[in-house]
């Protein structure tokens, strides 16, 4: 990143470790909030993801975004069912076991002590941003969330961001709940209001564009969560690859949305290179 | 119990060798693998210029499998042998650095440098990457071809060479001997099998490239039979390769005649495979009496089970 909040410049250990599942919070028909106790303590920053290996959920482990971290050392994974990975984790009994490989990849950044938060999620992009804004929270410090979805059940988790003090305004497609429309209709005024804003985002590609066009326009820094299909989330496959300006300057090149990402600096991607993905 | 092995001169203390294409320039994995059960390792495919690949998307699971097309992104020979390598040698593993060429010229002028950088042990010779078309030269799957670029890698180098060889040849015993006379010291296979997968949904292909290669278990049986018929089949020594996922697997391709084995997609799913792997190794050598491990290399018997 080329600004930096003050988190910590020493990534966590990583390790692959057995996690049990604890709850399952069915958040809407197709989503849910599962809590995992991990065999050792943790340390995860807002941001990093974990790759996990279930047993009927293919062969490759899949990457999820750590959506909270607990004092007990467990966290939870915010997961929506889309194919064989996340539909075996979904239906994984209370009791039971998935190897967890984590923590990974890069960190939203705490914004400078003079700028205000502005997140902007679409759907379980929201994932990463509960242990950001209970960071936020933390050292006493407020932000403004937006968060999307095609209808009401899809903004997960919208009072968790109210009871850390965020100030959330929501926005559905089918009008079932706040603006009626994209969440992005609801950025400038965000902006607005922040005074001096730091953007947050994850969600679909077609969003994020959205958001760092608007960004760019106004001038505001912009970290955001990009995730590509994975095939080992440790920088070996380079399946993952982002068409991006490196950290260290330079050209552009293919760089591993699981080690120089997930999260970017939105400014140094190159958005309508490669096809986006849904 | 002796688990070390020798292969194309290379005294490895375990058998196991990390696949090329999977473990990155080597030291990517060094949090969550148990470097000591492994013998050797092989470092993504280099040229002489940084390439950047493919396309997304790359890859694409399919049972028991995996489709990728990278198309062989990485740093340049040169990037690699400043950067990657002191990470890598700090390990104290031993370094094989597998070469490809867009040309025969490219593959002798990478053996020269590798001959002179400290630090590598052997050169893997790369004569069958799927994804990577260019010149319309395929290496691998012509003997005349895959012996030609073995002799410019073997004038090159005082280091082992060691093609790996493409399941694409219709004899890959017929390749494994002539680059045998070429000069090869050991050969590896198999590379990912050329494959596709197509969104139906969408009448898309699943990979920007088209068409990729495969690994992973679904391919080890095919693995397997083409490891026994090169080792039958020429002089050579083998490391062989195919959707590894624990010692039983090793043991196949060892009793059918490698004399080491290289763990490449299993790596991705579970990096406890290389423990799982060599303590299963010393287990079964224990209970079946073998007081060396390089004892079982060919040592399949005649006859079935029933």
């Amino acid at each position: 990143m080329t600004f930096s909040g003050g988190t910590a410049d020493r990534p966590p250990p990583r390790a692959d470790l057995a996690a049990t599942l604890v709850t399952r919070d069915q958040l809407s028909p197709d989503a849910q909030l599962l809590r995992f106790e991990s065999e050792a303590p943790l340390r995860v920053l807002p941001g990093q993801f974990t790759m996990v290996r279930v047993d009927g959920g293919g062969l490759l482990r899949r990457p999820y975004s750590y959506c909270d971290l607990l004092d007990d050392g467990a966290f939870t994974l915010l997961v929506k069912e889309v194919g064989v990975g996340t539909r075996a984790l979904m239906r994984l009994p209370v009791g039971g076991e998935v190897s967890s490989l984590g923590p990974l990849g890069t960190t939203f950044d705490l914004p400078p002590p003079d700028l205000t938060p502005v997140i902007v999620a679409g759907g379980v992009g929201i994932a990463p941003f509960v242990l950001f804004c209970r960071r936020l929270a933390e050292s006493g410090r407020r932000g403004i969330v937006l968060l999307g979805g095609r209808r009401r059940p899809d903004l997960y988790l919208w009072e968790t961001f109210e009871r850390f003090g965020m100030d959330v305004r929501v926005a559905s497609e089918d009008g079932s709940a706040g603006h009626h429309g994209f969440v992005t209709a609801l950025l400038e005024a965000a902006l607005a209001d922040a005074g001096q804003p730091f953007l947050y985002s994850c969600g679909p590609t077609g969003m994020l564009l959205r958001v760092a066009e608007l960004a760019t326009a106004a001038g505001v820094p912009h970290q955001v969560s990009i995730e590509r299909r994975m095939g080992c989330g440790m920088g070996c496959c380079l399946g993952c690859v982002v068409w991006a300006q490196p950290p260290s300057g330079g050209p552009a090149e293919y760089l591993r949305s699981c080690t120089e990402g997930p999260v970017f600096d939105a400014e140094t991607i190159a958005w309508n290179r490669d096809p986006h993905p849904l | 119990m002796d688990m070390g092995v020798e292969v194309a001169g290379l005294r490895l203390p375990t058998p196991l060798i990390a696949a090329s294409g999977t473990f990155g320039y080597g030291d990517e994995y060094r949090q969550v693998a148990d470097y000591d059960c492994i013998g050797a390792i092989s470092v993504k495919g280099l040229y002489l210029e940084p390439r950047e690949g493919c396309p997304p998307p790359r890859i694409w699971e399919t049972p028991s499998g995996m489709l990728n097309a990278i198309g062989l992104q990485e740093v340049g020979i040169r990037r690699f042998l400043a950067e990657k390598l002191p990470a890598v040698r700090a390990l104290g593993k031993i370094v094989i650095a597998n070469i490809c060429g867009s040309s025969l010229e490219e593959y002798g002028e990478l053996s020269k440098i590798l001959d002179q950088a400290e630090g590598v042990s052997a050169i893997e010779v790369n004569i069958s990457c799927p994804n990577v078309a260019e010149g319309g030269i395929e290496f691998g799957c012509d003997p005349d071809m895959a012996a030609r670029a073995t002799e410019v890698v073997r004038r090159g180098t005082r280091l082992p060479v060691i093609p790996k060889l493409s399941p694409s040849a219709s004899d890959m015993a017929a390749v494994a001997r002539r680059v045998a006379d070429a000069g090869a010291d050991a050969v590896s296979l198999i590379n990912t099998i050329p494959a596709m997968a197509v969104d139906v949904e969408t009448r898309r292909p699943r990979l920007a490239n088209v068409v990729g290669g495969l690994s992973g278990p679904a391919i080890r049986p095919i693995a397997v039979r083409m490891v026994w018929e090169v080792a039958q089949g020429s002089r050579l020594p083998v490391i062989g390769m195919g959707g590894i996922a624990n010692a039983e697997d090793a043991l196949e391709f060892l009793l059918v005649g490698a004399a080491a084995v290289q763990i490449g997609t299993m790596n991705f799913v579970d990096p406890g495979v290389w423990r799982r792997t060599f303590d299963g190794l010393a287990a079964y050598c224990r209970r079946h009496e073998v007081a060396a491990l390089r004892h079982l290399t060919g040592a399949m018997r005649p006859g079935t089970t029933g």
